[in-house]
């Protein structure tokens, strides 16, 4: 997701610069060399030559890259792509107000997860199976969609149907302060009870270092993406016995269990804090650890911001009390708008394929000519290239053993119910674990209310 | 004596906390453009700094340069400005000074207009916009903004429009000018200051919309408040960027508002006999 060790500076002008000059790109890089890894692919490219796609992405360090690369795609396949930047809050909102008036104005867009379940049964979009198996599409052999990360792909499936390509992502580690963990003899958290030790230890609020942070703000994707995962490793279910439930002794516990963390061990502001102002504290030495996603290491490692480079630890979410770790995942993956002709669907399925390709994923990540490397390829191959391994170590001790571990062992796909209802669920629940979290109400009486307000909807 | 002091003294202590809450977000945004990245996250915060116009520098010349998307803010909040007076100006005339049927209705209507939550109403228009084609266009976005500008104008007109007596316009009329000679050669300079007041308010409006803009505009058409976001990513926020690119955007309304000034003060002070009212 960024560099090595990343500028500010230099992420916005490796990522922007290749946005600036697509002219010399095209001139430099979209050579008969530089497709010669796509034209070994048995497919012929070329068959939706003449289509316009137009892909909506969110102003990030990753798509910059792969907008830089667009016009190799141009140049191999005839298809020329417009891709339109939208900020991450208003992505969601503007896809499905295209989708659902079938305007057909985005090929593609860098989708939500959690949004699939209703893009599926909307049927917005398209399931991309039948073009995964159709030899005229697509060169199994050449692309080995079983490489692309299972749990992002998994994320990305309703009802044994895959609707979006996964092309960026994440997993959600411990990150701790390496050097005030050896001072103190202590070792990274195998379990929750360890992490919370781990922060009481350290805890020292007189002289502003706390023991750890995680989201508190209200939102589907932040307190909600680290409760869900508590939830799970408290034995927590969505449908025991096929029926919707968001309260009941596991959640009371999980719920417990982070209101109680964050009282004692964070911030008071944090009850505020998303991920980024967590890293910021991080960076500034405030924070002796915390639980979130692997990207935000290439905050954390910016010189120009961080004064803990060189003091990073990483780790597997502990484990929760049943024994079972479920870290909370995320990727930007691309779907196909239903609402388009056939050959743009084509066209876009190419784009897609060339995205999501190991090649494409390489040359975005440690083989880009600019500093903004990527960390979140979606290659397990990558994950285990040594090039791409050896990159991504400087972030600090043991990060890539920790992500990987994390993606290939930890995730659970339904760490989130994946219904169509999941943006009210989201907003349900991201509003009751702050009541709690506020002391607004007990935890119980939180998780009832959110019960009794989603009962309804899950039955209509 | 003693007393009175004591509660001007209260008084003027109050008014500068006021102002100092008003003020200080403003400083404070103002303060961390000029602080490099690891200035603005130093705890305690620093007030005593190395400025540098580091910030500055990358968000008008380098290649996240936010100057397109301030040309963008511009033809918008001017095109929505223009069109808005042009027909806001008669209209609200018309409503304060003609006799015309279901004009008490009319004037409700306009208001209601402006009752509507924008979210409720963005995907009708995204679907007309898009059936014309006129998504990501100047025009589509300055029709879309005219729906909620023009009732505010119109309501803001009126009541200046009320406060001019009648006998200005009938000395004008037996002179032999007609309606839209009298508007535009006795009303409208009488009425100068609340004209000033809607411009500054319908370009404000305009210039700060966020809503509509990010769902009907696309590459062509990039308002700055939307690119402002490209400071917070999902990867992190550039806090001093952000800021500078908050002080860019302020700057505009600023200086309108201090040309406007002018002809407010002006407009309320100079100027005729009161007593007017709707006819």
């Amino acid at each position: 997701m960024s560099p090595m060790k990343p500028s500010r500076r230099h992420v916005l002008q490796a990522g922007l610069a290749a946005v600036a000059v697509p002219a010399f790109i095209r001139a430099g890089l979209a050579q008969d060399g530089d497709l010669a890894p796509y034209q070994s692919a048995k497919i012929d490219w070329r068959q939706a030559a003449g289509e316009q796609i137009t892909v909506a992405v969110i102003p990030a360090s990753y798509f910059d890259n792969l907008i830089a690369l667009a016009p190799q795609f141009e140049a191999l396949t005839g298809i020329s792509v417009r891709f339109e930047k939208i900020p991450p809050a208003q992505i969601r909102q503007k896809a499905v107000i295209d989708l659902t008036s079938k305007a057909g104005g985005y090929s593609t867009h860098a989708a939500d997860p959690m949004y699939y379940a209703l893009y599926a049964a909307n049927k917005w979009v398209e399931s991309l199976d039948p073009y995964l198996k159709d030899a005229a599409l697509t060169d199994a052999s050449w692309f080995q969609a079983d490489d692309i990360i299972p749990a992002w792909r998994n994320a990305n499936t309703i009802e044994g149907k895959l609707y979006g390509v996964p092309y960026d992502g994440e997993v959600t580690i411990q990150v701790y302060r390496k050097d005030l963990y050896d001072a103190k003899g202590l070792k990274a958290a195998e379990t929750l009870e360890d992490f919370v030790s781990n922060a009481a230890a350290l805890n020292d609020p007189s002289n502003r270092l706390w023991g750890t942070a995680l989201r508190g703000v209200a939102g589907a994707g932040q307190n909600v993406y680290i409760y869900s995962s508590l939830f799970r490793e408290f034995g927590g279910e969505w449908f025991p016995g096929g029926k919707f439930r968001v309260n009941g002794p596991e959640a009371e516990a999980a719920l417990n269990w982070y209101v109680d963390v964050m009282r004692k061990y964070a911030p008071t502001a944090a009850q505020n804090w998303n991920w980024p102002d967590i890293a910021d504290a991080f960076s500034q030495g405030t924070v002796a650890s915390y639980i979130d996603a692997n990207t935000s290491a290439s905050v954390i490692n910016n010189p120009e911001k961080s004064k803990v480079v060189g003091k990073v630890g990483f780790a597997r979410w502990p484990k929760g009390p049943t024994g079972k770790r479920v870290s909370s995942i995320w990727n930007w993956g691309f779907p196909i708008n239903a609402a388009l002709p056939e050959k743009r669907k084509k066209a876009t399925w190419l784009f897609i394929q060339w995205a999501a390709s190991l090649p494409t994923q390489a040359r975005t990540s440690y083989q880009y000519a600019g500093p903004a490397k990527r960390s979140g390829v979606n290659r397990l191959s990558l994950w285990k290239n040594p090039d791409y391994v050896k990159l991504m170590d400087s972030f600090g001790d043991n990060f890539v053993a920790a992500t990987l571990g994390a993606l290939e062992h930890d995730t659970d796909v339904n760490w989130r119910p994946r219904v169509p209802q999941w943006p009210a669920i989201g907003d349900t629940l991201a509003t009751a674990i702050q009541q709690a979290l506020v002391g607004q109400a007990t935890t119980k009486a939180a998780l009832d209310e959110a019960q009794r307000r989603l009962e309804p909807m899950m039955r209509g | 004596m003693k007393g009175r002091k004591l509660r001007l003294v209260l008084l003027l202590g109050v008014s500068g906390l006021f102002l100092l809450a008003w003020i200080f977000p403003i400083f404070w945004s103002l303060l961390n453009a000029f602080k490099s990245e690891q200035d603005v996250l130093a705890y305690p915060p620093k007030l005593i700094f190395t400025p540098t116009l580091a910030a500055f520098d990358d968000v008008l010349f380098g290649p996240t340069s936010i100057v397109p998307n301030l040309v963008s803010s511009f033809i918008i909040s001017i095109g929505t400005t223009i069109v808005t007076m042009v027909l806001a100006i008669p209209a609200a005339y018309a409503l304060a000074r003609l006799r015309v049927p279901g004009k008490k209705w009319s004037g409700f209507y306009v208001l209601a207009t402006q009752m509507l939550p924008p979210v409720g109403i963005i995907i009708p228009y995204f679907l007309i916009l898009r059936d014309i084609g006129w998504i990501d266009t100047y025009q589509g976005i300055i029709l879309i903004y005219l729906s909620f500008s023009l009732p505010f104008a119109i309501w803001l007109l009126v009541s200046y429009f009320e406060d001019l007596p009648f006998e200005m316009e009938e000395a004008a009329f037996i002179d032999g000018a007609s309606r839209m000679m009298t508007l535009w050669r006795i009303i409208l300079p009488q009425v100068r200051g609340g004209v000033a007041v809607t411009v500054v308010f319908v370009f404000l409006n305009a210039w700060n919309e966020f809503l509509f803009a990010v769902v009907l505009s696309g590459n062509v058409v990039r308002p700055v408040t939307i690119s402002m976001f490209n400071f917070v990513s999902v990867e992190q926020t550039l806090w001093s960027k952000l800021a500078a690119v908050s002080a860019l955007a302020m700057l505009p309304v600023i200086i309108l508002g201090i040309i406007a000034q002018k002809h407010i003060v002006k407009g309320l002070t100079v100027g005729a006999v009161k007593g007017g009212g709707r006819r």
